[in-house]
This record gives structure tokens, C-alpha cells and sequence, in this order.
């Protein structure tokens, strides 16, 4: 490999590493929790640590294992973790672009390895820069570490359960870390207009059947901030 | 449920997991997706990120609260996102809201 594209890898690492790193602190707390749920829930360290290393996903883990402890048929928990895992199509295709000229095994590593916190690291970077080595290792930084603090964390949880007390309320740690990733968005005005629409959409629509209404919502949200760019823009014009 | 089993469950909820996450980037420029889509999808983040976080702000118990704990943190985490680029007062902001105003709710 030539030495211009380490250092590009490198420098891409560097900034994407920057990027993420204040979202991750919300992980720990979560990671924490998913842990000592699993724990509670009837598994060994072993099949815990078997879950977390091949699911590797929050809210697909933490909203099937009920389904697993209730012993429910296996294609209604499948169907589950499909419904819960649905945003993440929408991400997929929304990031796919920055993946352009980078191989095969390299993305279905990038698309394992894929979170909420990390799309939302990358998925506007990576459309802006040309160079490969830089948008892998711009990826690759916040998502290997997000990927070894959950399994660390994680694994703490797992031997921690019951220890740290539910009255500290850390699990709100992972909230503030969404509202961090979610204010600099905001400040573009169609993109605060998705925003508000789908958060009350989601909250207005949270009895919904399988967190379906996350998934609706998610989609008006798009609607209504594609809706404000284009009276935006023929406002401008007129 | 056997220990086989369980862990074809797990396999299971793994490819439930990974398919949609890996589907576009893997497929990449196979499949295209139209660009008014495409324009579309850059909202999609917000969308997903309010919509995970606004229900979790207003909803205690089950029905809407427009005052409680949770949404007061949320706010004081948003001023302090909004006031300073420090990336760790918005947790201390929100964390000590929420922490105090529960202890002295009782």
C-alpha cells in the first residue's frame, strides 16, 4: 500500500474517531444495561457474550430477549428483530454512496458493524470527500470502537448485574447522547421540521404493534422535511 | 428451549440484524436509488433520531407528561448543546437536571 493511502486511512480514522467520540460515552450506560438484561433473563455469561458477539444490536437484542425468556415461537421473534432492525435499511441506503469504489468484504464488514450512532457520524461526511482509504478509515475508527466498548461494557454488565443501582438512572445517558448527535442537524431548518414531525409522530404512534410506530414515523419525518426544503426553495424563488 | 436451539435463535435474530444493515452498502452501485430518493433519505437521520428520542422525553408511564424529570434533562442537555461545543457538558447538563429534580420530587 502506498504510503499517501495509510496516511489517508490514518487521517480519515483520526477525524471520524474525533466525530463519534462524544456519542459514545451514551454506549456505556447502555451496553451496562443490555448486559445485565440478558443476565436476568436466564442466560450464561457464555450465551450472553454468543448473543452480543453474533446479534451485536441494542434494540434488537433487548426487545427479543423477552420473546426468547417466554420461550414465543422462533419466526415470531425473527419477524421481531426484522421490524425492530427496519430503520436501518433506510440507513443503509441513505450511506450506501459513501461506500463507492471500496470492496466487497470491506462492506459487509462496514454493514454488520453499522449503528444509529455511527450513520449518523458519517452518512453526510463520507457523500463530501473523494478519497477512498479516507471515508473507510472515517468510518472504520467509530465503528471498530463503538463495536469494542458494547462488547466490553457489555461483558462488565453481564458480571455487574445487580450491582450498580437502578436509581442513578444512567440508561438517560443514551437519550442525552441522541440529543447531542440531534441539535447540529436541527439547526438546518427542513431538518428540524423532520425532526419535530417525527418525534411527535413516534410518540403519538408509540402503541403500535412491534414498534411499527418508529418506523412510520421515521417516514413521515422524511416526508414532511422533504416537503419544507421544497416551499423553502420556491419561496427563495419567488 | 435447548441449548441448540437457542443459539439458532440467536444465528437467526444475527441475519435479521446484519441483512439490513449490510443490504444497500453491500449491493452499492447494483442498485440505485433514485436521486429525489436519495435527497429524500438525508432526513431520514433526524427523523430517526427524534422519533427515538421525543417519545422517550414525553411519555411517563405509558401517557404523555408535558412536566417531568426526563423532559427537563432533555431540555438542559439541548441548551447546553446549543451554548457551548465543550461535547461533555450536555450529559453533565442532563444528567444533573434529571438527578435533581427526581431527588427533590421525592
Amino acid at each position: 500500500m502506498p504510503q499517501s493511502a495509510t496516511s489517508a486511512l490514518v487521517a480519515g480514522a483520526r477525524e471520524g474517531f474525533a466525530a463519534f467520540l462524544p456519542f459514545s460515552v451514551g454506549l456505556v450506560p447502555w451496553a451496562l444495561v443490555m448486559g445485565m438484561a440478558m443476565t436476568s433473563a436466564g442466560f450464561s455469561p457464555l450465551e450472553a457474550m454468543g448473543m452480543n458477539l453474533i446479534v451485536f444490536a441494542g434494540t434488537a437484542q433487548l426487545g427479543t430477549l423477552p420473546l426468547i425468556a417466554a420461550q414465543a415461537p422462533l419466526w415470531l421473534i425473527v419477524v421481531t428483530a426484522l421490524a425492530l432492525n427496519l430503520r436501518f435499511v433506510i440507513f443503509s441506503a441513505a450511506i450506501a454512496p459513501g461506500f463507492r469504489g471500496i470492496g466487497q468484504p470491506a462492506r459487509w464488514l462496514c454493514g454488520h458493524l453499522l449503528t444509529d450512532g455511527v450513520f449518523a457520524t458519517c452518512a453526510e461526511r463520507m457523500q463530501q470527500v473523494d478519497d477512498t482509504r479516507w471515508r473507510l478509515g472515517y468510518y472504520l475508527a467509530p465503528s471498530l470502537w463503538s463495536w469494542l466498548l458494547w462488547q466490553s461494557f457489555t461483558l462488565l454488565g453481564i458480571f455487574a448485574a445487580g450491582v450498580v443501582p437502578r436509581g442513578w438512572s444512567l440508561e438517560f445517558m443514551a437519550t442525552i447522547a441522541l440529543i447531542v448527535l440531534l441539535v447540529p442537524m436541527a439547526r438546518i431548518r427542513p431538518m428540524l421540521v423532520a425532526a419535530i414531525a417525527g418525534g411527535l409522530a413516534a410518540t403519538l404512534l408509540r402503541d403500535l404493534p412491534l414498534r411499527l410506530g418508529t418506523v412510520v414515523a421515521i417516514v413521515i419525518g422524511i416526508a414532511a422535511g422533504f416537503v419544507a426544503e421544497h416551499l423553502e426553495h420556491r419561496s427563495r424563488q419567488s | 428451549m435447548n441449548d441448540l436451539s437457542l443459539w439458532l435463535t440467536f444465528l437467526l435474530i444475527g441475519l435479521a440484524t446484519t441483512l439490513p444493515r449490510a443490504g444497500f452498502i453491500v449491493l452499492g452501485s447494483r442498485v440505485v436509488l433514485p436521486p429525489t430518493l436519495q435527497r429524500a433519505l438525508r432526513y431520514a437521520p433526524a427523523a430517526a433520531l427524534a422519533a427515538i428520542v421525543v417519545p422517550d422525553l414525553l411519555v411517563v408511564d405509558g401517557s404523555v407528561a408535558v412536566i417531568n424529570a426526563k423532559l427537563a434533562g432533555g431540555i438542559a442537555a439541548v441548551g447546553a448543546a446549543l451554548a457551548s461545543r465543550n461535547p461533555w457538558l450536555p450529559f453533565i447538563a442532563g444528567m444533573a437536571t434529571l438527578l435533581a429534580l427526581r431527588h427533590f420530587a421525592g
